[in-house]
């Protein structure tokens, strides 16, 4: 039973389809790397999902709701949560205030007094502890990059949509984000990892989803799905799609 | 002191200054401008507060002041000075009715995701107009003669005029300062604090934004509206010109934003500064260049102190107390001035120079609630599975 199935998304940008009529599932448990060329469609579909952008048509069934009939809010209740390409941190708080709302917040409703203290397990899990108290503006990206894995873990998401934590982080960095999302798969939480490094999302993911052009044009086990003619004709061109 | 404590204690106060002050006052014969000086403090406390609830909790710029105080003075000023209804009935309803026309206009503007910014802050503007014109237009309201609210009967129990301004508008501002307070320390405040830091992430990350800035406005309409009720008396004479116009909203936002957004207390703060300098300005007959030299003050305070005068005073507790109490004891006691309400803006403005001494505390400290955090290592258990 899929966690999450996608049938016939449509979203226009005025004359621009950039959905035009996805259709993607994910199996609960997985790691499912959302692929594509640029302006392919991958941040529309996160944002679609997660109820930023409204949907002009399609279905979006999360274990038997529709996605797509509800606000942000509702769609965090349900147990969906997304992080941000650019960290967008809630700049009058402290790191922990900002992972201590989420929890009050997300999923289910939790007292303040709770929320401190599983804030502080929270940032402990992706290793910002000892920021805890310091306002957001003494962070480094690397660190809000995990504010937001922390903010939307504390939610207590089932699924999480990964909008590009690597972009940005030098190759320590990049490592040390891996292994965290290795760890976060491994408490449970079905993950959508929408990456540019190919390479990485391969090595990662359990299923690979490419779109190009609002669609969806190949989905299955990476290394299978890399080689598809479709695929590198999105990405390369035709020339070497038959190469 | 735990929630409950704290909110008896508060108004066991609360009693005891409306009844003591008012007493006393009569007891050591003092002035009457006493009285009205606090309880036009008062006046500004709970509608600088007020304001704050919606603009600084949410963010949500809101030029609308003028338009829920204008309620209130209005529905106070038809039902018990026109329709002949007791007062004190006429007074809730002040409230209710600023808080439904301030929840009508969020349920027009809060759906809209187009009105927010510089949009909704206009819209705010034109209700104020609008709500002016009717009221000019139906002279079941005011037709553009003015309601005399003086001779309205009050209850006997609040005392003369004077004290029974005093002790409504002590617990209007009382109410309005508790409702600020409670609302911060809330789930709902947090949840407004984070729309205002950023709407969309707030929302994504679960917080019910439109009903939380329903309840934001509302709670600011309320309480505007239920002090408008009650100022319409010291008005006096009611007039669509004096109501509606861009002094309330004006005021308010200066007040706020001199004391400080972030934070519950900063209005009061603000608003007593603001109201004690002009109000002394005025007394010592410099009306004409009053609002000069506050102008001037306020630029020059909003620059130094960004964060407002309150978390600087929090930031800087001890010298805080320690000026302005060795500033009002030399006033008082030398006789340095020719009355009280004199040594308190001399201290005040004293403070207000101490407090610009820079200090390398940062905001966030000072706005962290509910205590100090302890950070947390990562469990045993989560340790092990890495």
């Amino acid at each position: 039973m899929s966690l999450l199935a996608g049938t016939a998304i449509v979203k226009h940008f005025g004359g621009i389809k950039a959905l035009d009529g996805v259709e993607i599932t994910i199996e609960e448990g997985a790691i499912v790397g959302l692929v594509g060329p640029n302006g392919s469609g991958k941040s529309t579909l996160i944002n679609v999902l997660s109820g930023f952008y409204p949907a002009d048509a399609g279905q979006a069934a999360f274990d038997g709701v529709d996605l797509l009939e509800l606000g942000p809010h509702q769609i965090a209740a349900e147990g969906l949560a997304r992080t941000f390409q650019i960290p967008r941190p809630f700049g009058t708080m402290t790191v922990l205030e900002n992972v201590a709302l989420s929890y009050m917040f997300g999923q289910r409703r939790h007292s303040l007094a709770d929320a401190r203290s599983a804030a502080g397990e929270w940032l402990g899990f992706t290793g910002l502890g000892e920021v805890a108290d310091s306002p957001i503006d003494q962070l480094t990206l690397h660190q809000l990059k995990f504010l937001e894995l922390a903010r939307a873990l504390a939610t207590e998401p089932r699924l999480l949509l990964l909008d590009e934590v690597l972009a940005g982080l030098n190759p320590t960095e990049v490592d040390e984000s891996i292994q965290m999302i290795k760890r976060i798969h491994a408490r449970g939480v079905t993950l959508v990892i929408v990456e540019h490094l190919v390479r990485v999302v391969t090595a990662l993911s359990t299923t690979l989803t490419v779109l190009d052009q609002g669609l969806v044009i190949a989905e299955g086990e990476p290394d299978a799905v890399i080689r598809q003619p479709e695929v590198v004709r999105a990405y390369l061109g035709s020339k070497w799609a038959n190469a | 002191m735990t929630r409950r404590t704290k909110a008896l204690a508060g108004f066991a106060v609360a009693a005891i200054v409306i009844n003591l002050v008012p007493a006393l006052a009569e007891a050591l014969d003092t002035p009457g401008f006493y009285i009205t000086f606090m309880f036009t403090a008062f006046f500004w406390i709970s509608q600088a507060v007020s304001w704050n609830i919606l603009t600084g909790y949410s963010g949500y710029f809101s030029f609308g002041q003028g338009a829920w105080f204008g309620v209130g003075v209005y529905t106070t000023g038809v039902l018990a000075a026109k329709e002949g209804w007791p007062f004190l009935v006429a007074l809730p309803i002040a409230g209710a009715l600023a808080a439904a026309f301030g929840l009508g206009l969020g349920l027009v503007v809060f759906r809209l995701r187009k009105l927010s910014g510089e949009i909704f802050a206009l819209t705010t503007l034109a209700v104020a107009f609008v709500l002016a014109s009717v009221a000019r237009l139906y002279s079941f309201i005011d037709g553009g003669r003015g309601i005399f609210m003086t001779g309205t009967p009050l209850p006997e129990f609040l005392g003369d005029f004077r004290t029974a301004m005093f002790r409504m508008t002590f617990v209007v501002a009382f109410l309005t300062v508790l409702a600020a307070y409670l609302l911060y320390e809330s789930r709902v405040g947090w949840g407004l604090f984070a729309i205002r830091d950023d709407e969309q992430v707030a929302h994504g990350l679960g917080v019910p934004t439109f009903r939380y800035k329903m309840v934001a406005l509302g709670t600011n309409a309320f309480f505007s509206g239920l002090m408008g009720g009650v100022w319409a008396l010291q008005i006096g004479f009611v007039t669509v010109d004096d109501v509606f116009n861009i002094r309330v909203p004006l005021f308010v936002i200066l007040m706020s934003v001199l004391g400080g957004m972030k934070h519950w207390m900063g209005p009061v703060v603000g608003a007593v500064i603001i109201y004690t300098l002009t109000d002394r300005l005025n007394s010592a007959g410099l009306e004409d260049v009053n609002q000069i030299i506050i102008g001037g003050l306020l630029i020059f305070l909003v620059l130094a102190v960004r964060e407002g005068i309150y978390l600087r005073m929090r930031m800087r507790w001890i010298l805080t107390l320690t000026v302005f109490g060795t500033a009002m004891a030399v006033w008082t006691f030398a006789d340095l001035a020719t009355s009280l309400i004199w040594d308190f803006a001399y201290a005040s403005l004293i403070t207000l120079l101490a407090v610009l001494l820079p200090t390398r505390q940062s905001v966030a400290r000072v706005l962290r609630r509910g205590g100090p955090a302890t950070p947390v290592e990562a469990s045993a258990a989560e340790r092990a599975s890495t």
